[in-house]
């Protein structure tokens, strides 16, 4: 939420520039073409959908959706979007949960898209609507959604290890490594329980979804040590704290980091030697979305390549839509080229095989919450 | 019918408190006893209430643990009062910095020439017309290793060629404090003004005809009749403090953990509202007792009301 006020802010600056400069843009210029205000034709759906709702209501992650394809949505569809924000999936689900709320959309990450299901609060995805062939198999039929019978991928990446080049001469290898006092008051985490708790379970040889309140035990413990050396939780823009100069290294995602990077190179990114935590983002539709043909038109129209290799310019993780590389390849060969040459998006293989997927742990859930209270109320 | 209504009186009145009797029962009453019964209940694994009667949350929130490092059956678990302590310690700080930086700006503006008293008060309350959020965030801009206040001390340190170390405020406690003082500052300023500005000039030359000097009148004078607008801030100041979670998690980086923090906590992350419930009771009943034993001594500022 809080740093798009200052991104719309410059995004209006820009905007009320540009309407001044040329008189106006976004809006239907003589020859039947939709610009954005930012300037980019919209392209044609590929499939044209019937829609009869005016309205779509995303409920999406802090900063995960390019500007333009809002704009170029309710342009070419007459609908209006609404558009809610969460920064963590306990969030998401807390509020979904509670009921009352009309979304058409939302973006589980994999371990919670079972739990969703379990609870009844997803509804199954007609695939003849939904542009299944876009995508690189590797990413479909993942153990939360076998089948893809609830969600279709959005984006994937990890939680690994970064850090300043300039500011940390002795970087970290391993997530145990970050219990070194000389990283303490200096490092800025994810505000996440699974993330955090799974990998100090790492760290102690653990299975990062284990269910032994024993083993969680001494997570906890360890975990606490650790606690007052962070500096910062974040989960809504954790490299701003690091390109600011406030941290020096920390746990953070794929695509934070690799904006890092193109910002100053010194910022590197670490598989730690545990494996790294894996993570896939996915769209999927509550049960009883009030406007599920915008919903599928949204998918259809926002996941063609050549809307979606936008994903590779504003949110640059791993990219599961085989349509959009094949896109930028011809047509974006910078972003092409800065993504496939980076080990941050581009993973390696074997970083991938020696990697962990965090799943629902069921009935040890509340033990996670309770740790993840204790831990930062402690200190 | 409408006859009746404009000979009787009381119907009046009831007509008059309808709109407001009906909020505060549909909005806050009713509420309030949900989270009541919500407090006793229990969470499922999956993060739903679960009714049922127990005072498992609060035993939890007192820190009466069974699950003890020395082996006893029962002991006590510092965790959640240490937090109502912070909570508490950074709202009496607040509201003592509040006061000393608002009396003198609201003595100031009630002494001054009636054309300009109301310009300052429109910059005093001008701030108010940006969003709370953007606000706080502009304090994260001055208060960042390479923020504003930094940078302009380093280009200081080496005018006169001094080594300068950047200062480490933002994600503190000190940087919470700064926030919160800055957020509520107007709500104490208003009341201040409203109370000093009803003073009688008459009584300030009364005071100087009986030979007080001006340290004297203010002691003797001054200060006791702006007591009830002093009171009133507090109230306004010291509540909303001890409730607030955004100030702490911005400012704070989300380890400085306050009460509001860990209730919120508990309806999203967390996903256990019975304990959020309960933590919130005890936060309401801890305002209770200390605005009760506060106004018990000073009054509920309604001196200005009567004025």
């Amino acid at each position: 939420m809080k740093n798009k006020f200052w991104k719309l802010l410059a995004v209006m600056m820009i905007a009320s520039l540009l309407l001044a400069a040329c008189g106006g843009g976004g809006a239907d210029t003589g020859g039947g073409e939709k610009v954005t205000s930012s300037g980019f034709v919209c392209p044609e759906p590929e499939v044209q959908m019937e829609v009869a709702s005016t309205e779509l209501n995303l409920f999406v992650w802090t900063e995960y959706i390019p500007t333009e394809w809002k704009e170029c949505f309710e342009m070419v569809y007459g609908v209006t979007i609404n558009h809610d924000e969460y920064s963590s999936n306990e969030e998401m689900y807390a509020k979904l949960s509670a009921g009352g709320a009309t979304y058409d959309l939302v973006q589980p990450t994999d371990y919670i898209v079972a739990l969703m299901i379990r609870q009844g609060l997803l509804q199954k995805l007609d695939h003849a609507k939904l542009p299944m062939a876009s995508f690189n198999p590797s990413y479909l039929d993942l153990t939360f959604d076998p089948g893809n019978e609830y969600t279709i991928p959005y984006q994937a990446g990890a939680d690994a290890l970064i850090y300043n080049a300039d500011a940390v001469p002795n970087p970290p290898a391993s997530y145990a490594d970050l219990w070194n006092p000389e990283y303490a008051g200096r490092m800025v985490f994810l505000d996440d329980s699974r993330v955090i708790i799974g990998m100090t379970l790492l760290t102690l040889g653990y299975d990062v979804n284990t269910k032994d309140p024993a083993q969680l035990e001494e997570a906890k413990n360890k975990l606490a040590e650790l606690i007052p050396g962070v500096k910062l939780f974040d989960s809504d823009s954790p490299k701003t704290a690091l390109i600011a100069g406030d941290v020096d290294l920390g746990i953070t995602w794929t695509g934070e980091a690799f904006t890092a990077n193109q910002e100053n190179p010194a910022f590197t990114f670490v598989y730690p030697t545990e494996g790294t935590i894996l993570w896939q983002d996915n769209w999927a539709m509550p049960t009883g979305a009030p406007h599920s043909d915008a919903a599928y038109a949204w998918i259809s129209y926002t996941m063609q390549g050549n809307m979606f290799w936008m994903m590779l310019r504003d949110f640059p993780y791993i990219n599961p839509s085989q349509a959009a590389l094949d896109y930028a390849k011809d047509n974006q060969t910078d972003l092409y080229d800065a993504y496939i040459n980076s080990t941050i998006t581009n993973m390696p293989a074997d970083a991938i095989a020696a990697g962990h997927y965090i799943e629902d742990v069921g009935d040890a859930t509340p033990l996670y919450d309770q740790i993840w209270t204790e831990i930062k109320g402690g200190q | 019918m409408l006859k009746r209504l404009r000979e009787n009186k009381s119907s009046q009145g009831t007509l008059l408190i309808s709109p407001t009797l009906v909020f505060m029962v549909g909005l806050l009453i009713i509420p309030l006893i949900l989270t009541l019964i919500i407090s006793f209940g229990k969470r499922s694994a999956d993060g739903n209430v679960i009714y049922t009667f127990g005072l498992h949350n609060y035993i939890r929130i007192l820190g009466i643990s069974s699950d003890c490092p020395g082996g006893q059956a029962i002991c006590f678990d510092p965790l959640y009062a240490n937090i109502l302590w912070r909570s508490l310690t950074l709202a009496f700080n607040s509201t003592v910095l509040v006061i000393a930086l608002a009396y003198p700006l609201a003595y100031f503006i009630a002494r001054a020439h009636p054309m300009k008293r109301n310009t300052f008060l429109f910059m005093v309350l001008v701030p108010l017309w940006t969003n709370f959020v953007i606000r706080v965030y502009a304090w994260m801009m001055l208060l960042r290793t390479q923020g504003v206040i930094n940078s302009l001390l380093g280009w200081l340190a080496g005018l006169v060629g001094l080594h300068f170390t950047p200062l480490e405020m933002l994600y503190t406690p000190g940087a919470v404090l700064v926030g919160m003082v800055y957020e509520f500052l107007p709500f104490m300023i208003l009341p201040i003004f409203t109370s000093l500005e009803k003073i009688d000039n008459s009584l300030y030359e009364a005071a100087a005809d009986l030979g007080a000097n001006p340290i004297r009148t203010f002691f003797r004078v001054t200060l006791p009749l702006s007591m009830p607008g002093v009171v009133a801030g507090t109230i306004l100041v010291f509540i909303p403090v001890m409730g607030t979670f955004i100030v702490s998690d911005l400012l704070g980086g989300k380890q400085v953990i306050l009460i509001g923090n860990l209730i919120q906590r508990q309806f999203l992350d967390a996903r256990d509202p019975t304990f959020g419930s309960a933590a919130s009771l005890i936060l309401m009943a801890m305002t209770l007792i200390v605005t009760f034993f506060y106004t018990r001594k000073f009054g509920f500022g309604e001196e200005i009301v009567a004025a």
